[in-house]
């Protein structure tokens, strides 16, 4: 019967294509992991542990830059498509004493151009705090980060927004908005503060020294980063560090303002030990 | 694109200085135009995503529009929902007064904020400072290019490709007062339902005042439980 003669035909055939086959196919997948069309590597990379929390907390800018390369190298183009040249056009915010050089990148704008570099130490985890690429919402999948807002890997609200939001002129007792009323405080926000709210910027992403440095010279320097360069509407709401001088008791919309910057940005404990041995 | 044309570079200019008018401050338009999407019956077919990259002739990379599935909830309390969003065409955009060529600029008719791409030095600043994640790098093209509710469709009467696309009918645009209000006839909102401008995970609305209305999921909702 050919019923017969052929399941064990076909039993030793399968043998046959097992035996065959399966080095041949453990050959392939060797093959694919050693040169393969890269496709292994990237999602390797992409899952690399130093994108998620906790790693992408300690990692410091050189192990990013590894593979990123281009966040700092990539230039604006010379020319737009239509054959507006790149140095042709300035933005307001870029009409102001502080502004240096051609047009850069947003990423180089932070972390290479003069500007940055004097007032400001950002590093990539500043604003990068990890984000799950099989994720488009955060907290949907066991792996996800928690934080941060819909189709964005920042969070702008906990990182642009403080040095981008609104001045808050009706909170300082201004008469009005800075650019209408800085001719009667001498044009410097010092005139105020170099008594008010004297400590600030203890952060490790802001140099704080040079920022007062630099604005005993240009009062445009605090405007910059307080008001100068607001893109939302909202003012962050900054920590409220008590001064030397301040009154114990609290004005109301400072209630439930926090009293220190977050934990994640304070300087390293070694200059806080040296601070306090001194007398 | 304007590679082999020859340039008109007073045209350009005049083009320029014509449009910067309009970029230095956001326009308040007399009727402002939104999205809406009900987060619960939409099934999330992406439709809209595919008809939008096709209308605009995206390569991979760029979506203007996404949908994001929401999954959560421990058994049996488990939940899903999408989440469909483009660009807000925000009442004060943060976007635009980022874009130091003027190549992005809101209309005072119906509010949507155009870009002329064409413009783009591709600084990517407007990337970074939209709290929605709209305006998207096109690698190829060294640009940003963003959703413009399709203004060509709707200046000849048409909704946009990602509305007409969409084959639950869950989502729609109107105008975004009359949307929140819940006076808007729209296949989106079934009746009794009442449009929220924020759900969970997204970016404070009052940074830019975006022009978005959804039906939010139970689990979604952020001004009650
Ligand atoms: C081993 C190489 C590698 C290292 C190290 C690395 N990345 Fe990545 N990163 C990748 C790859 C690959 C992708 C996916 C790119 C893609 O899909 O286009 C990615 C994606 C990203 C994205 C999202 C980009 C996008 O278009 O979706 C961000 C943001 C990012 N990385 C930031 C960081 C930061 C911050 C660090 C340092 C803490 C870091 N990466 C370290 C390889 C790396
Ligand atoms: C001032 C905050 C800030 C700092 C500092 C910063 N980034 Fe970003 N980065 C952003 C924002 C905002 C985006 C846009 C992504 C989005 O819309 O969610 C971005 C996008 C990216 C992307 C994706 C870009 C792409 O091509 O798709 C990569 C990769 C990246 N950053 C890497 C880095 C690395 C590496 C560093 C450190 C050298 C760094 N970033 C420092 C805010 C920052
Ligand atoms: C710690 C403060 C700080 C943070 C945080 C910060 N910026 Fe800035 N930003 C600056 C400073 C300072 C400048 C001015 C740089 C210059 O003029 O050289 C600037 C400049 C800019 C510019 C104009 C750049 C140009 O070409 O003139 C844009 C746009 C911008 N920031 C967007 C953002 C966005 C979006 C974020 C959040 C992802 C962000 N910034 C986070 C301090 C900050
Ligand atoms: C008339 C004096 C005066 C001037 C001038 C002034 N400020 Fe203030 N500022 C204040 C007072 C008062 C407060 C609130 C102090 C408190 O916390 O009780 C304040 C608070 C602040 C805060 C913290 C706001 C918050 O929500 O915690 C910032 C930031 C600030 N000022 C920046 C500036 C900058 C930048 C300038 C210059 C452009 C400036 N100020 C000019 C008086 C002034
Ligand atoms: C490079 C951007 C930058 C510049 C320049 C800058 N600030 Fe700030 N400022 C910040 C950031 C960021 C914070 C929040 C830091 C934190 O979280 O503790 C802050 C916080 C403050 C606060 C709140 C202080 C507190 O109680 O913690 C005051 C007041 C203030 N700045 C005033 C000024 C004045 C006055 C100047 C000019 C001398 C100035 N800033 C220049 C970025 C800047």
């Amino acid at each position: 019967m050919p019923f017969r003669f052929f399941p064990s035909r076909l039993r030793q055939l399968f043998r046959a294509a097992l035996l065959l086959g399966l080095p041949f196919a453990l050959w392939q997948l060797w093959q694919a992991n050693r040169e393969g069309d890269g496709s292994h590597d990237l999602w390797r990379a992409t899952y690399d542990p130093i994108h998620f929390a906790p790693a992408i907390l300690q990692a410091r800018d050189e192990d990013c830059l590894v593979c990123h390369r281009e966040v700092l190298l990539d230039r604006v183009r010379e020319k737009s498509p239509a054959g507006l040249p790149a140095q042709a056009r300035r933005a307001a915010y870029q009409e102001v004493s502080t502004y240096a050089g051609e047009q850069e990148t947003f990423h180089r704008r932070h972390l290479v151009t003069p500007l940055a570099r004097e007032l400001m130490d950002l590093r990539c985890n500043t604003c990068h705090v990890g984000h799950e690429p099989r994720d488009e919402a955060p907290g949907t999948s066991a792996t996800a980060i928690r934080q941060g807002s819909l189709r964005k890997q920042v969070d702008v609200e906990s990182t642009c927004l403080k040095c981008h939001g609104r001045l808050n002129p009706e909170q300082m007792g201004l008469p009005g908005p800075w650019p209408e009323v800085k001719a009667a405080f001498g044009d410097s926000c010092l005139s105020c503060h170099a008594s008010i709210r004297s400590v600030r910027h203890r952060v490790n992403y802001l140099k704080a020294e040079a920022i007062e440095a630099a604005a005993a010279k240009d009062s445009e320097i605090c405007h910059g980063c307080h008001g100068g360069r607001a893109w939302y509407r909202l003012s962050y709401p900054y920590p409220r560090h008590p001064w030397p001088g301040s009154e114990s008791s609290l004005p109301a919309w400072a209630k439930d303002r926090a009293t220190e910057s977050e934990a994640r940005f304070l300087p390293p404990p070694t200059v806080d030990r040296e601070s306090r041995q001194k007398p | 694109m304007a590679r082999n044309r020859k340039i008109d570079h007073d045209e350009l200019k005049a083009a320029l200085e014509r449009k910067l008018r309009q970029t230095e401050q956001a326009a308040r338009p007399a009727r402002q135009l939104g999205f809406v999407h009900h987060n619960v019956d939409c099934i999330g077919c992406r439709a809209c995503e595919i008809a939008c990259k096709d209308k605009n002739g995206l390569p991979p990379g760029p979506r203007f529009r996404r949908v994001l599935p929401i999954e959560g909830g421990r058994f049996p309390d488990v939940y899903a929902y999408k989440i469909n969003m483009a660009c807000n065409h925000c009442a004060e955009p943060a976007c635009l007064p980022t874009c130091p060529t003027g190549a992005i600029w809101k209309r005072g008719d119906n509010g949507v904020v155009d870009i002329d791409s064409s413009l783009c030095i591709g600084c990517r600043k407007c990337e970074a400072a939209c709290p929605y994640g709209a305006p998207q790098w096109d690698p190829q093209e060294w640009v940003v290019k963003k959703c413009n509710m399709c203004i060509d469709e709707l200046e000849a009467g048409r909704k946009p490709y990602c509305v007409m696309a969409c084959m639950m009918r869950v989502l729609d645009i109107g105008p975004i007062e009359d949307l929140w209000q819940g006076r808007w006839p729209t296949t989106a909102v079934g009746p009794g339902e009442k449009p929220v401008r924020q759900v969970r995970h997204m970016a404070n609305p009052e940074l830019t005042g975006p022009s978005i209305a959804f039906v939010a999921h139970r689990k979604g909702r952020v001004d009650e439980r």
